[in-house]
């Protein structure tokens, strides 16, 4: 089939509002009506190969998104959600695109709509990104991200860290502790407590327990291989006071979400005794 | 970021990008080339510009984003827009970062000229209206001629 008529057999089984036209190298573009979350429209492109026709974006999807963030790659879990969308629609991820097959020409509209759905589904990865900026606590309602998820982020993409998140260690009391991150640098490894809170009573909640923990967990300071302990504000939010900080410097270095540029010194700096 | 901070940023002359621009493969290898570079300015060491040329889907972009805020302007050559407001905007478009649209709202811009197969071109005009001062030169992306999904 020519672009021609390729594009003719779309228009037949596809509504006006999806516009065929030839495009470079002998495929087809098709433009669809659906918006990515910018409200950029989505594009899908069908050409011949093999025996049959391959759907694809030709990588346009996961480029916008890389084009949305400083960052150069998805984090784990977004990928995990992409993979997901993926296989929920059937649509083959290859080489960087988007990808359909199909070989039977009454299926290439549902083809290309499958496709186009899995290009607007596949974008919307950006809701959980960091630099999504509704206020902090309806970005993190919407996309189901805590300041946990982001802080595991921001810790895996630092260079020479190893994290390992939701560690149980014992205490002097016998009482089971949930540690938030264990991180190791070459120099030690590290016990960081997330102290995050949204109102001024729950934040002193947050540090008197994590002050409990720190005082039951203190052998570990002096074991054989000695831990360091870091408590780490989530100071997002205007929930915490001096006192809260004092209290815990008895315990542990201190370290601010809002100055994470500290925190792999902070990770590095001998325990002191 | 408010949208005077961001009218600030956009007015400031002493942006800009030091060293030259290469096009690197999309890392995922589609038949894309990207890049990234640092954007210097009274801001600090907040801004980049990203580009991203696609032979194959005619498409190309170039980008500046704020660290925390994410993608504030944009040029978009190759793929079409629906403004908030239903209007179509065609395949020669800029994002401009406001308050209430956030990046959502895009216009024709008057001042690129240039089609999306001339990425260098298009990049100098893009650097003029942006208050870009690039020290440097930008190469030109290799070429495909084949079309390989």
């Amino acid at each position: 089939m020519t672009p021609l008529e390729l594009c003719a057999t779309l228009r037949n089984g596809m509504p006006d509002l999806f516009e065929c036209s030839p495009a470079p190298s002998g495929s087809v573009r098709v433009r669809t009506p659906m918006t990515l979350p910018d409200g950029d429209l989505v594009d899908v492109f069908m050409l011949e190969q093999d025996s049959g026709y391959v759907v694809t974006d030709f990588g346009d999807t996961l480029g916008w998104l890389r084009m949305q963030s400083p960052r150069s790659s998805l984090t784990q879990k977004q990928q995990a959600m992409v993979d997901d969308i993926c296989l929920t629609l059937g649509v083959e991820q290859r080489n960087g695109q988007l990808q359909l097959h199909c070989t039977d020409v009454r299926h290439f509209p549902e083809a290309v709509l499958l496709l186009a759905q899995a290009a607007m589904r596949v974008a919307s990865v950006w809701f959980t990104f960091p630099t999504f900026t509704a206020p902090l606590a309806e970005a993190r309602a919407r996309a189901g991200e805590t300041t946990a998820d982001q802080v595991e982020d921001w810790l895996r993409q630092q260079r020479q860290l190893s994290i390992r998140r939701k560690v149980k260690h014992a205490g002097g009391s016998g009482r089971q502790w949930e540690i938030d991150y264990e991180v190791s640098t070459d120099a030690q490894t590290s016990l960081v407590f997330l102290l995050t809170a949204g109102t001024r009573p729950k934040a002193q909640r947050v540090t008197e327990h994590v002050l409990t923990g720190c005082f039951d967990l203190r052998e570990l300071r002096n074991s054989k291989t000695p831990l360091a302990f870091v408590s780490l504000f989530d100071d997002t939010r205007d929930v915490w006071r001096e006192e809260d900080f004092n209290l815990m410097k008895g315990y542990s270095n201190i370290a601010f979400w809002s100055r994470r540029n500290e925190i792999p010194q902070i990770l590095a700096t001998p325990l002191s005794k | 970021m408010t949208e005077a901070e961001f009218d600030a940023l956009m007015a400031d002359r002493a942006k800009r990008i030091v060293g030259d621009i290469a096009w690197l493969p999309d890392p995922q290898h589609a038949p894309a080339l990207e890049f990234r570079k640092e954007v210097l300015s009274a801001a600090g060491p907040s801004i980049y510009v990203k580009g991203w040329y696609n032979p194959a889907s005619c498409k190309l972009a170039y980008t500046l984003i704020h660290r925390e805020t994410g993608r504030i302007y944009a040029l978009n050559l190759g793929r079409g827009h629906r403004n908030p407001t239903g209007e179509q905007v065609g395949d020669r478009h800029k994002h401009r970062w406001t308050q209430q649209s956030r990046d959502k709202l895009a216009y024709v811009p008057s001042d690129i000229t240039e089609p999306w197969s001339r990425p260098v071109e298009v990049w100098h005009q893009f650097c003029t209206e942006a208050r870009i001062a690039h020290e440097g030169t930008m190469n030109a992306p290799a070429l495909e001629t084949e079309v390989t999904p």
